[in-house]
């Protein structure tokens, strides 16, 4: 039963410990360069809680990272990349060395997916994928059924409810109810969250119960469908958060060229993730950089 | 950063070329890059009534210089809303509110098929992002703008794995497997290849400027229909190029050719 009212308020360490384990398959939120919980994988990657499954629309850095720890044995998402710089590298390595298997759908087939877990439903149609590949091997593999509109006779697939076992999302603002504000475009994270059967949310600062008392029409996500959250400046550095800090590019394409050939990944996964003892630690040395960020976001919005 | 004197490069004249596909009135979908670019030209020129809509969630923005992401803070400006990726992709493009989606991809073939998953090097399968939203735009719009350079490999008979629906196995193939009929053009730095219903394939149409038919079945990977008498794409006036280089690219991030070192 989840708790609805109060309590939620957790660190990164111990929200990871509570609701998520080896095995479990993870709700990934952000897109491309834009909010990633980077603070709630950077902890996945530090207990070593491997055996995931990753389920998205965009999968970007945090499942690429994720995979360098070794942490992944099967995607299912929309893409796996980083538009301008580049596809997902280890992911891109491991998926053709069989080490991780793969579910490849459209954008509005996985959300789809999620939009029927929220909806209590075993399935939705869609009218993407038909007649391609894509649609094909889905159809091969038992995850898509081909189908017709009882009503006109129109061709559709019908995509299976998708509810990840663990949600986790980076956000704005959120309360100590679980009660999350997102700023910017949500992507796929509502429905996700919604067909989730836990989620923790990051955000960049939680206020007491009833902060958002006044205008609840501005929550995004209700807290009754969130379980922890965890207040964490910066938490999608080096990804952005729109109208708090812009994404750091040098640092992205830094991040790429390692991922492109594999070589100092996992002495770069030591240095800036296991061996600190939480995100904050490893934001300490970037103080600078992400004041920088915030100006820059600030001149744009 | 190249003057204003400078001649038009052949990626600027694929933006260009992008941009006269566009209607007025018209609602696009579009990644960043070259396709925003010429989306952004045509609104600031010939078709000021036109709307964006970006799959991440943002509709009807007003872009400023120069995103380089569907999330970026660049492409979030001033919009009507800040929504989610089902608004986009269920509530526009596949509720077909979307006229005009702009496309890329690996591998485009002679039935205007899209690659964008799986690339056979030999025995080896290469691992590409996936669909994204491509797919669905490729299945709900009414007519698909492509802008890429023109190589052999991008341009081979068959896909050799099919992402994105363009006629799908000739006339008919789209109705047959459920969807709407296609219109598509296809701009690369060598010309422009169109195709509808009727034939089902890609039709060589226009030619960029000093490029010859032979150029383009030297790099081509497919025997292209070729129309009676084949278009040539003009240059833009001063004015579209400033525009271009001034104001909606300042800092030449979609063209290196154009940055000093």
């Amino acid at each position: 039963m989840r708790q609805l009212l109060g309590g939620k308020v957790r660190t990164a360490a111990a929200a990871i410990a509570e609701f998520a384990w080896h095995g479990a398959t993870i709700g990934m939120g952000g897109q491309n360069i834009n909010r990633c919980p980077m603070a709630l994988t950077h902890e996945l990657i530090r207990q070593g809680i491997g055996g995931l499954t990753v389920l998205g629309c965009n999968l970007s850095l945090p499942l690429d990272q994720l995979a360098a720890a070794g942490l992944v044995t099967r995607t299912e998402q929309g893409s796996g990349n980083l538009e301008r710089y580049g596809v997902l590298f280890t992911w891109r390595r491991a998926v053709e060395r069989g080490e991780i298997t793969v579910r490849d759908y459209s954008h509005l087939a996985m959300a789809s997916r999620f939009l029927a877990a929220t909806l209590g439903l075993p399935f939705l149609p869609v009218r993407s994928l038909l007649g391609t590949d894509l649609g094909r091997d889905l159809q091969r593999s038992g995850d898509v059924s081909a189908t017709t509109d009882p009503w006109t006779g129109q061709p559709v697939l019908l995509v299976r409810a998708c509810a990840p076992d663990l949600a986790l999302v980076h956000a704005s603002l959120a309360d100590a109810d679980g009660n999350v504000i997102i700023e910017g475009v949500s992507s796929h994270e509502v429905d996700m969250v919604t067909a989730s059967k836990a989620a923790i949310v990051s955000a960049e600062k939680v206020l007491p119960s009833g902060a958002f008392a006044e205008h609840p029409e501005q929550v995004t996500i209700s807290g009754a469908h969130v379980d922890a959250v965890v207040e964490q400046p910066f938490g999608a550095y080096p990804t952005s958060v729109y109208r708090h800090y812009d994404f750091d590019e040098p640092a992205i394409e830094r991040y790429q060229s390692l991922a492109r050939s594999g070589i100092g990944l996992a002495a770069y996964l030591r240095d800036s993730v296991t061996t600190h003892p939480d995100f904050t630690a490893e934001l300490a040395g970037l103080r600078t950089r992400c004041a920088e960020l915030e100006a820059s976001m600030l001149e744009l919005t | 950063m190249t003057t204003i004197q400078a001649p038009v490069t052949p990626r600027e004249l694929l933006v260009f070329e992008g941009a006269r596909q566009i209607g007025a009135d018209e609602r696009i979908i579009a990644g960043t890059g070259l396709p925003l670019l010429a989306a952004l030209l045509a609104q600031r020129t010939t078709a000021p009534g036109l709307k964006l809509i970006i799959e991440s969630g943002v509709v009807f923005p007003e872009v400023v210089p120069t995103p380089i992401s569907v999330v970026d803070p660049r492409i979030m400006h001033s919009p009507s809303r800040l929504g989610s990726l089902l608004e986009v992709l269920g509530g526009f493009v596949q509720r077909g509110l979307v006229t005009t989606g702009f496309l890329g991809g690996a591998q485009i073939d002679a039935r205007a098929n899209l690659n964008s998953s799986w690339i056979r090097r030999g025995a080896e399968w290469v691992r590409l992002p996936g669909s994204g939203g491509a797919n669905d735009i490729g299945s709900h719009c009414a007519k698909v703008v492509v802008l890429t350079t023109h190589e052999k490999r991008r341009f081979p008979q068959h896909c050799d794995y099919v992402t994105t629906p363009g006629f799908l196995d000739g006339p008919g193939g789209r109705e047959r497997a459920g969807l709407g009929p296609l219109s598509v053009r296809v701009i690369t730095d060598l010309c422009v290849f169109s195709g509808d219903e009727t034939t089902g394939e890609l039709e060589l149409t226009a030619l960029m400027p000093g490029v010859e038919v032979e150029d383009v079945l030297e790099n081509t990977g497919f025997r292209p229909r070729i129309a009676a008498h084949p278009r040539a794409v003009t240059e833009p006036e001063e004015p579209e190029l400033r525009l271009l280089r001034e104001e909606l690219d300042p800092r030449a991030k979609y063209f290196p050719e154009r940055r000093t070192p």
